[in-house]
């Protein structure tokens, strides 16, 4: 059953289309990956689905309901998360607060909000660090914490946006099996990710956006052998 | 951030002590002057507080408090010397007009973010000043409303207070205050407490969490303006006297801001701290204690050139001198002064602890 469905989606800014006539499907449970060069318009599109711009055109349908022109609090509501690009930890609060602000979404009371803070910060792995400041944490764990706090917001689709951008390859190793771990709890995850090898890894299918335009979608061995996309990423003749 | 199983038992204990002592303290003291510098930290603290739950908590820099401060001040008063209502139900009608008007207030400017929204809360600040200067039927212009006397306050046919002495406006500016301090500790361990400190540290974030910005920041705006109104009407009865240039002026919007940048914003006691270092100072410095004082122990010459220049011009530099404190907080105590204690006392542990 698709729980996102993306149908003929374009976003302008002033004369530039930023998306143009995206569309695409997403099944409950699979990882999609979305790939692209710098500016393809990957970050625009999770914008526009997670609801901080309207699309200019098309329409987003997330688990039956028309996500256009919904806010993110109201998107995170219906159960739809995502993390940034850049992190954005909640500088002054605890890890354990940053988890709780997020947990807060589903229940009223701190000691609930408490309790399915910590269950997911075990499930990234930050049990040690539960009373740090979120600002003095190094890169790695701002992207766990990220990943903790949406998490607890308990939503059905998660879009991560470069998890693993600007870590070392121990740190990109936890979180692809940390995006593993997620989809084994049930939780339908696109993706965004410059690291090819990564991408290949976790994807059950791969959807490539080049100027704003959807070049290519199919599963992992069907993009690493289709012409088009090699020569967005290599430069055509 | 603090809770329950964070507090240890010695600041309870000397709160406790601290609050015993504050309502003996007039039975023990006859100095109305003590009386007095005691009420006017009592409404700065009050007045701190309540930015503080917008400011502090919630990250909303507005520097047009005195906006409250005004209409709280203005609704009261103006129910009791024009229409005869009692100040006791006045303070309300005060706070009911003045979240009111907050709350049309608020949903225009939260759209505005930073800079921006200190901007816009600075023009609507001052949009009520001369509003108020203007409107002579209401306010009586710039003239201002002199009380001619407050209804003693009875129930059934006991006089509780006929409100003659300071007395009853010190233990009704304390009693608001504690009020005030509990209210804060209540929100700073609930779900509104965390969702208006996730606003405050990144906008975006917190709305991608599923937090409504203009809804929580309303919430933060309305409980602010309670105590900002409710000081204001204080104020306006002790003081006996209202104008637009005291109780909507500019000055008093930097000044409620500055008592929470200098005790340390976004914590429970900073605005007391704030209250207690800069009341009594400028009060010292409009009054001249602190050049006499200078004079008197010897380090100047009355005569001198720079005494005399002292004894002349200290009191009307006071907006300097609290700029140049400002300076100096700033830059040595960004967190302000309770945020410097608990960093100097942080060090001191972990050395111990090493």
């Amino acid at each position: 059953m698709a729980i996102l469905e993306i149908k003929h989606v374009s976003k302008f800014f002033g004369g530039l289309a930023a998306n143009s006539d995206v569309s695409f499907e997403m099944v409950t449970g699979m990882i999609m990956g979305l790939i692209g060069p710098n500016g393809a318009g990957k970050t625009t599109l999770f914008n526009c689905i997670t609801g901080y711009y309207p699309p200019s055109r098309g329409e987003i349908l997330f688990d039956g309901h028309r996500m256009n022109g919904l806010h993110p609090d109201a998107v995170c509501k219906l159960g739809m998360a995502r993390t940034w690009q850049k992190v954005r930890p909640l500088a002054k609060m605890s890890v354990v607060d940053n988890v709780m602000v997020g947990a807060l979404c589903r229940t009223n009371s701190l000691s609930k909000a408490r309790d399915m803070a910590m269950e997911k910060i075990k499930v990234v792995g930050l049990e040690n660090r539960v009373k740090v400041l979120a600002g003095s944490l190094p890169i790695g764990e701002r992207k766990k914490l990220e990943v903790a706090r949406v998490l607890a917001t308990k939503p059905k689709l998660l879009l991560l946006d470069e998890v693993m951008g600007g870590l070392n390859p121990a740190e990109s190793e936890e979180i692809i099996q940390l995006i593993l771990d997620i989809k084994h709890l049930g939780i339908t995850q696109m993706v965004i990710e410059h690291d090819m090898k990564a991408i290949m890894r976790i994807s059950d299918r791969i959807v490539v956006l080049n100027s704003g335009e959807k070049l290519a979608e199919g599963n992992p061995q069907e993009i690493v052998s289709n012409k088009a996309v090699v020569d967005a990423y290599l430069g055509g003749e | 951030m603090q809770n329950m199983r964070g507090m240890s038992t010695l600041p309870v204990l000397l709160t406790a002590v601290a609050v015993v002592a504050l309502f003996l303290f007039p039975n023990f003291v006859e100095s109305t002057y003590a009386l007095h510098i005691m009420i006017l930290i009592f409404i700065s603290v009050i007045m701190g507080l309540g930015w503080n739950i917008l400011g502090g908590y919630t990250g909303q820099y507005s520097v047009g408090h005195a906006a409250y401060f005004g209409v709280g001040a203005y609704t009261t008063i103006v129910l009791m010397q024009y229409r005869h209502i009692a100040p006791w139900y006045g303070v309300w009608a005060g706070i009911v007009v003045a979240v009111a008007v907050a709350l049309i207030i608020g949903s225009i400017c939260f759209r505005l973010r930073g800079p921006y929204f200190v901007l816009a809360s600075i023009a609507v600040a001052e949009i009520f000043r001369v509003t108020a200067l203007n409107l002579k039927k209401l306010t009586n212009g710039a003239e201002g409303i002199l009380i001619t006397d407050i209804p003693p306050f009875k129930i059934g046919d006991i006089v509780i207070t006929d409100f003659m002495s300071k007395v009853p406006f010190y233990y009704i500016g304390l009693v608001t205050l504690l009020i005030a301090i509990i209210v804060t500790w209540l929100l700073q361990n609930s779900k509104l407490g965390y969702y208006f400190q996730a606003i405050r540290e990144d906008q975006d974030a917190a709305h991608s969490l599923g937090i409504n910005l203009t809804v929580y920041k309303n919430v933060a705006l309305a409980f602010s303006v309670v105590f900002t109104s409710l000081a204001g009407s204080i104020y306006g009865l002790y003081v006996g006297f209202i104008d637009p240039s005291t109780v909507l002026a500019l000055d008093l919007s930097v000044q409620i801001v500055m008592i929470c940048i200098i005790g340390g914003i976004g914590t429970i006691f900073g605005p007391v701290i704030g209250a207690v270092v800069l009341v009594p100072f400028s009060e010292a410095l409009r009054s001249n204690m602190i050049a006499q004082a200078l004079i008197d122990s010897g380090l100047v010459n009355e005569n001198s050139g720079f005494g005399s220049f002292l004894k002349e011009q200290l009191s009307h530099a006071h907006v300097l001198i609290y700029g140049i404190l400002l300076v100096v907080v700033i830059l040595f105590m960004p967190d302000g002064i309770l945020g410097f204690i608990r960093k100097k006392l942080l060090a001191k542990r972990q050395k111990e602890a090493i």
